[in-house]
């Protein structure tokens, strides 16, 4: 029933924004600059250094890749549908959500789609592939069912640190840029985990498990991974989900009972 | 007296791009852009003294709004003379901002999270109101649009009555001479426009304020404006007063019924056919529409052939008076 | 006009504080890129130093960058896209008051917030951690103080004529985030200049980038040596501020001319 009402949403939107064609190119022209700018960035550090964290130039461009792809995926999935919900929480347009025979969770995460975005997702992996081909390494099929499988817990884990932000919408009502905090977060994202001090490492693997999301299938890739860390992927991913599911109902229980 | 506006031969010609659909004619009006004129204001010339309420009339796109910018210096004139307050208002700058307010109807310019108050006194900053003066010009304000316990709650938390009245206050705590209010009562419940009507003749009264609004409802202009100025697809039809409008313009008048009579004989629209034209029929009530001069003797005629027990001669509403003037053009009186 | 600042910043300050929580954020997303740079320049350095910067050297020359970017940083150009295209310009010109003053007073209220809360945190990192201090230099605090100065006016300036580029066409903002790309390398974001290749290093300097936030930067730090290349660096400012302020000025007679032609 949920699949078929966000079904009837995404035809009206896909129609709207093939009205605006201008909008590809931008988007196609803004996701070029953006990566531009990671790959100079990352020059700029190989001027002074033959390895970080032990991955070496075209190992860490296959992670960019893997990071374009997934910002891809929440640009065009997430965020459109997310980025509405702080201001119906304040105008309380929000009861109009929950009033319709649908999982408010999964209406609300998935309603819009930003279909230009997913030439992000597009360019990431071509990205990937063509840092591939530069370290003359050709993926087994089980790397790549291997990246399958962890891109998609990765997906996953990325759609509950949402999820979190989703329900502390509730709490911090006058929040409306919620969504910066996650951008601010997931530039640690870019890099491997292996390339960061101490810290920083306890940070994005432990606390705010960004690492996992692009270290991990980056690694499937390029032959690094250890199935022990694979299969530690998907666990955490699905307690991700579970943890944040709960949150956001114990958020969405709070919100019916405070209004109205 | 001197007029405070002045609009001479006043023409506004907007070049819109032309654009054919399709992603050639798209990369075509990029490279080799081609225009059309829009002509948005067209010759209109009329003097407001001070002291008056003047509607501007006209259906969406006529043109209304475009001559107030023009007044406000918000446009300038692609051709004609404008004179407001004692300025051109496009080049008046500073001293002539000072003299006017101009209140949009769907764009606000209260700050949105705070209470009303904290945008009164940036106000009182911006157009240098001397402390004395701000004491008692808010009070007065406050008082005749009952405001009281509205000022210390956050905008986004009022009413949209509630926030159009503390934009009007934030507009005159400098007192201007000369107001422009574009549709001022928009979205507004009945009774607040009724207290921002009531509140503006009350301020005019008091002051002697020039006010210019444009409006789409009816009750704005019959309650507030003396003067009508109607605008239609950037022309002036007509300027002058409403009553002169309508006795021009409505050749018909309506008679209203109450009909009497049990469920034996009741009174159909049929009937009622012979004698003019059956707008509205509801039993008991109907609506008859026939000729200005035919008025009286038919009503003397339905009173002696059926059972009626109520009877008024009435105007056609003013919507259709309108709609016909902008129809058909206002024509003198034959 | 005294009166009318205190009573524009005033009311910036009261809006901030009813938005302190998303202030709060934005705060974190500024922190995060230096941090991040950091990091990596720091595993880069290792036990010795890259380029003439130890890891010392890189805390240093990041928690000012944190610092210096919060004071110059200009978001107007966002602001006056948005009233250009939504209308909200019309009641700011019916008003005896430019509304380049608002967004300036705007700019002073929430940098006096944001940047207090990144000194703060400056200081209580820097009584746990050594690398981050700075020796106490009142005379060098006072001209990076100056040089701040001119930095934010500059890049205000900037982010303003770049807004209203909205007056004519849609993609201000894109243009604004070019603008912020490019900054990335040649203002000193991601790298101190010195790091960068000479050549790239050199456009930063003859252009208005160093001016930005990279000579400041090393001002504060103590990078900048000898009286000679203190006084060039300001002139530079100096000299680039004037520019951007005449681009203003063009950008704003000429954006109102066509404003009045064809309205909001």
């Amino acid at each position: 029933m949920t699949f078929r009402i966000l079904a009837a949403f995404w035809r009206l939107n896909v129609v709207e924004e093939l009205q605006y064609r201008a909008n590809f190119v931008a988007s196609v022209l803004g996701t070029l600059f953006s990566m531009a700018t990671a790959l100079l960035t990352l020059a700029l550090f190989f001027h002074h250094t033959t390895a970080l964290g032990g991955w070496d130039y075209w190992e860490i461009v296959v992670l960019l890749g893997v990071f374009n792809a997934l910002t891809g995926v929440i640009e065009a999935v997430l965020r459109p549908g997310i980025g509405q919900l702080a201001g119906e929480v304040r105008s309380g347009e929000l009861d109009l959500v929950l009033v319709k025979p649908v999982d408010a969770q999964g209406f609300v995460s998935f309603r819009r789609l930003d279909i230009w975005r997913f030439t992000d997702v597009v360019l990431g992996l071509a990205l990937a592939g063509y840092a591939l081909f530069r370290l003359g390494r050709t993926p087994s099929l089980a790397q790549l069912a291997a990246f399958g499988l962890s891109l998609a817990a990765a997906a996953v884990v990325v759609y509950a640190i949402w999820v979190v932000l989703m329900s502390l919408a509730f709490w911090f009502v006058s929040v409306e840029n919620i969504a910066v905090l996650f951008d601010a977060v997931y530039e640690g994202a870019r890099y491997p985990v292996s390339a960061y001090p101490g810290a920083l490492r306890f940070l994005f693997v432990y606390l705010i498990p960004i690492a996992w999301t692009t270290t991990i299938p980056a690694s499937a890739l390029t032959g690094r991974l250890r199935p022990e860390v694979g299969l530690a992927a998907a666990v955490v991913a699905a307690l991700a989900f579970v943890l944040a599911r709960a949150l956001w109902r114990a958020a969405l229980r709070r919100y019916s009972g405070a209004s109205g | 007296m001197p007029s405070i506006v002045t609009a001479e031969r006043l023409s506004k010609t907007f070049q819109v791009k032309v654009r054919d659909p399709g992603l050639r004619g798209a990369l075509r009006a990029l490279f080799q852009p081609r225009y059309r004129d829009v002509h948005a204001v067209r010759d209109v010339t009329f003097r407001i003294d001070p002291g008056e309420i003047v509607a501007f009339l006209g259906p969406n796109g006529a043109g209304k709004t475009t001559t107030l910018k023009m007044l406000a210096g918000l446009l300038y004139p692609t051709s004609g003379r404008v004179e407001a307050a004692g300025f051109n208002p496009w080049t008046g700058g500073p001293p002539f901002k000072r003299r006017i307010a101009l209140v949009l109807g769907n764009r606000q310019q209260l700050v949105w999270d705070l209470p009303p108050e904290e945008t009164f006194l940036l106000n009182r900053a911006i157009y240098d109101v001397p402390e004395g003066d701000y004491r008692e010009r808010l009070a007065e304000l406050v008082a005749l649009l009952e405001l009281a316990d509205v000022l210390q709650k956050p905008v986004r938390q009022l009413s949209l009555g509630e926030r159009m009245k503390c934009e009007l206050v934030a507009s005159l705590l400098h007192r201007p001479p000369l107001l422009f209010l574009d549709e001022p009562t928009l979205g507004l419940d009945v009774t607040a426009q009724e207290a921002i009507r009531r509140f503006l003749i009350e301020y005019r009264e008091r002051h002697g304020a020039t006010v210019l609004l444009t409006s789409h409802y009816m009750q704005d202009v019959t309650a507030l404006a003396s003067r009508v100025l109607m605008i239609n697809r950037g022309r002036l039809l007509y300027d002058g007063a409403l009553e002169v409008l309508v006795a021009r313009i409505a050749r018909t008048k309506r008679i209203e019924l109450v009909l009497g009579g049990g469920d034996g004989n009741r009174v159909t629209p049929e009937a009622l056919a012979s004698f003019g034209e059956v707008k509205s029929f509801r039993f008991p009530n109907a609506v008859l529409e026939v000729r200005r001069e035919d008025a009286p003797a038919t009503s003397a005629r339905l009173l002696a052939a059926l059972p009626v027990a109520d009877l008024s001669i009435e105007d056609p509403p003013i919507e259709e008076v309108i709609r016909l003037a902008f129809a058909r053009g206002v024509e003198e009186d034959e | 006009m005294i009166r009318r600042y205190a009573a524009l910043i005033r009311n910036a300050w009261l809006v901030d504080l009813q938005y302190r929580a998303s202030i709060v954020l934005w705060l974190l997303w500024g922190v995060t890129e230096p941090a991040i740079a950091l990091g990596i320049w720091w595993a880069i350095a290792g036990d010795g130093s890259v380029g003439g910067y130890a890891r010392a050297d890189f805390a240093r020359y990041f928690f000012a960058v944190m610092l210096i970017n919060q004071l110059t940083i200009a978001w107007d150009s966002w602001y006056l896209d948005r009233w250009i295209r939504e209308g909200d310009l019309n009641y700011r010109l019916a008003r005896p008051l430019d509304p380049a003053h608002e967004a300036v007073a705007e700019n002073i209220a929430y940098k006096a917030r944001t940047a207090s809360v990144i000194l703060v945190v400056w200081l209580l990192v820097a009584a746990a951690w050594p690398a981050v201090r700075l020796p106490f230099a009142p005379g060098r605090w006072a001209v990076t103080l100056l040089a701040v100065l001119l930095a934010a006016a500059m890049r205000f300036f900037i982010s303003f004529t770049t807004g209203l580029l909205a007056f004519w066409t849609t993609r201000a903002t894109a243009i604004m985030e070019l603008h912020a790309g490019v900054s990335l390398f040649l203002a000193g974001r991601i790298a101190p200049l010195a790091l960068l290749p000479p050549a790239v290093a050199g456009v930063a300097g003859v252009l208005w980038f160093r001016s930005m936030l990279a000579f400041p930067v090393d001002l504060l730090t103590g990078a900048v040596h000898g009286t000679d290349a203190i006084v060039r660096g300001l002139a530079a400012q100096l000299f680039w501020l004037g520019v951007w302020i005449v681009a203003y000025r063009i950008a704003w007679s000429r954006g109102i001319r066509k404003y009045g032609a064809v309205g909001g």
